[in-house]
């Protein structure tokens, strides 16, 4: 690395598991990680990373760390030379790197006027179709009061916010009279996510693998494309798992994969990371969906497979390095999937589930790595992402990572709530995703609200409760549990029980 | 261990020959060991309501003495014939949509109202069939956990 830091000090402008793995790059570079916090994350994992982390306002995130006001006085106070957004928040927000550059201070991403072109979907579709790069057939305007277009395209479609990202405001729509009350809840919640309730239209693609390419580029024109993550496991629209590579496309798919992206890229001003998004269908056919101009939740994947730090270059390029020889050419080894987990129900429709985490047993050993923001006997906020941890691991192929996956996945061990955890041990032994044979509405078809417990489950769990009863210094004393069915006790209870 | 009833969900379980040895107790992490094998758990819970999570996923399992199972079934006995259920928020969010309004008739499991929350939107159903006699909540509204949604009868 570098002997002398490209900065003496970046603001982190996020908070949980990111902020941390952002701050781990900045101390390998020789730079003080400076933090941020809403009153809610005083004592946070992420603060406690930082050298020194400033308050930037109450617990919910629109009055802190979406305040770009109270973002930026931290940096001026703190001292700090650049701002690494993270993802989420205000990372594709192109007034906000706007106001970074204004300030003085370096805005570790793409630049402004990337964040501008790209933001809007509607628009990006636009460029990418005149780059010549495949786009989902669909409009390319906002959809308003005609729908004629819905007919035109084929039923099923799919609605997406122009503004939109993550999942939110997407709709699909199977039958036309069903298309009134499907734009309306796509506009409200597009609304309500983005401030803008514009929606487009694609036909739907299906099935559908959800492949993604990493592209890194440096201010002098250096353009590295770093292999793609196949995406396609997803609930709502929101992926849970990644992995590279692709397991549905070969080496022609993806050379086009990667022209496409390269071309998306052309259409802006790029430099630092992005991802571009795109569907692959049955027959290995690309459409463009979306470029998105941050780091992304599942890099670690595309770090374990070349072994680059992805953070490290972004702050890299961000102080002016050039991207050198073995970064732009980077080869890819073995290997790697990632999990996602979410404090969410996976048995009753993936709901986001609340409470405090008790047990925090994280695994450990070869190929394994965890990047978390949480801790045993830790409250969850519900004001922010339900993402718990992300569980990455990287073998020689694929089914050894799988193998690696279930063994890492069986020595982690989360109390208090629900997790994912019990959907992500099934999906491992799935025959349909250990042949790598899954597309984008797998879970849905798959899983449905889980399988039933098996006759070794509920034994297990019924003589682990019965043992933890008995060994419990509140549970009941020796002769209640062995009161005979005929005592006074029983035939009292039994008359109450009677009478009501 | 006869004396206790095993429940998860409405079926009886029983208990088999595996011996639980703690790990973490205060955490309720602990392993189960039998048939020549070492299964990890995490064990929560007191008295007669317990929580173990197995293979990642955490499941209630109820365990209870024979006087505490009589006392359950007249406390059942006793609710079936009760008046109103309020329908309470499970998670905070702000609500962002009510499709019900007083008077209408629902059936079980039918959409009463959406609160968004963890950037999702989580709808709340009808958690049996009755008549909508109350309404607390608008479109708009920040709810509380256990924050009083609508009345059915």
């Amino acid at each position: 690395m570098a002997s002398t830091p490209p900065f003496a000090r970046v603001l982190v402008a996020n908070r949980g598991e990111i902020a941390i793995r952002v701050m781990r790059a900045c101390r390998e570079l020789g730079i003080s990680p400076i933090g941020v916090h809403s009153d809610a994350d005083v004592d946070a994992l992420h603060v406690r990373a930082a050298d020194h982390s400033e308050r930037i306002g109450p617990p919910s995130a629109a009055e802190s760390y979406l305040s770009i006001d109270a973002i930026i006085d931290a940096a001026r106070r703190s001292g700090a030379e650049a701002i690494h957004p993270g993802y989420g928040f205000l990372s594709e927000n192109a007034g906000f790197a706007s106001a970074v550059e204004a300030a003085g201070l370096a805005f570790i991403g793409p630049p402004a006027s990337a964040l501008e072109a790209l933001g809007n979907k509607l628009a990006a579709r636009r460029s990418a179709a005149a780059a010549g790069v495949p786009i989902v057939p669909g409009t390319t305007v906002a959809l308003e009061e005609d729908t004629s277009a819905v007919a035109e395209i084929g039923l099923p479609v799919m609605l997406k916010a122009a503004a939109g990202g993550g999942g939110r405001g997407m709709r699909r729509v199977d039958r036309l009279e069903d298309l009134a009350e499907a734009m309306a809840a796509a506009r409200r919640e597009a609304a309500a996510a983005f401030g803008d309730g514009t929606i487009y239209v694609e036909r739907l693609v299906s099935p559908a693998r959800h492949v993604e390419v990493q592209l890194l580029g440096d201010r002098h024109g250096g353009l590295a494309v770093l292999g793609e993550r196949d995406c396609s496991v997803q609930r709502r629209h929101q992926k849970l798992v990644e992995e590279s590579p692709s397991p549905a496309i070969d080496e022609e798919a993806r050379e086009a994969l990667f022209d496409s992206a390269r071309r998306v890229a052309g259409t802006v001003d790029f430099h630092n990371a992005a991802t571009v998004e795109f569907l692959v269908d049955e027959d290995r056919n690309h459409y463009f969906l979306e470029m998105n101009t941050r780091l992304q939740v599942e890099h670690g994947v595309t770090e374990l497979v070349t072994g680059l730090d992805l953070v490290a270059w972004q702050i890299r390029v961000a102080a002016g390095e050039r991207l050198p020889s073995d970064v732009l050419e980077a080869p890819r080894h073995g290997h790697a999937i990632e999990v996602r987990i979410y404090a969410e129900d996976p048995y009753d429709g993936f709901r986001p589930t609340t409470g405090r985490v008790t047990a925090w047993r994280m695994p450990d050993g070869p190929g394994v790595r965890v990047d978390a923001g949480m801790e045993a006997d830790t409250d969850l906020r519900t004001e922010y992402d339900p993402l718990l941890a992300k569980l990455m691991v990287h073998a020689d192929d694929r089914a050894a990572a799988v193998a690696r996956l279930r063994r890492a996945l069986d020595e982690t061990l989360i109390g208090g709530l629900q997790t994912d955890a019990g959907f992500l041990r099934w999906l491992v032994d799935e025959p349909s995703f250990t042949a790598g044979d899954y597309d984008t509405g797998f879970i849905g078809r798959a899983w449905g609200d889980g399988p039933a417990l098996i006759p070794e489950e509920r034994t297990l769990v019924a003589t682990a409760a019965v043992a933890a009863r008995m060994a419990a210094p509140t549970g009941p004393t020796s002769s209640e549990v062995t009161r005979p069915a005929g005592s006074d006790w029983g035939r009292l209870a039994r008359r109450e029980a009677l009478r009501r | 261990m006869s004396e206790f009833e095993v429940r998860i969900g409405d079926e009886i379980a029983t208990p088999g020959d595996w011996r639980l040895e703690w790990d973490d107790p205060d955490h309720g992490l602990a392993r189960l060991l039998g048939d020549g094998r070492a299964v990890p758990v995490i064990v929560e819970g007191s008295g007669s309501e317990w929580f173990v999570t197995l293979h990642g996923r955490r499941i209630p399992v109820s365990v209870r003495t024979w006087r505490e199972r009589l006392m359950a079934e007249a406390e059942r006995a006793a609710t079936v014939h009760s008046g109103p259920v309020a329908v309470k928020a499970t998670l905070p969010g702000l609500v962002v949509a009510v499709v019900v309004a007083v008077g209408d008739e629902v059936e079980e499991g039918a959409p009463l109202l959406t609160i968004e929350a963890m950037k999702m939107q989580n709808e709340v159903r009808a958690p049996r069939a009755g008549r909508v006699i109350e309404v607390s909540v608008a479109s708009g509204v920040a709810v509380a956990t256990g924050a009083a949604l609508l009345k059915l009868e």
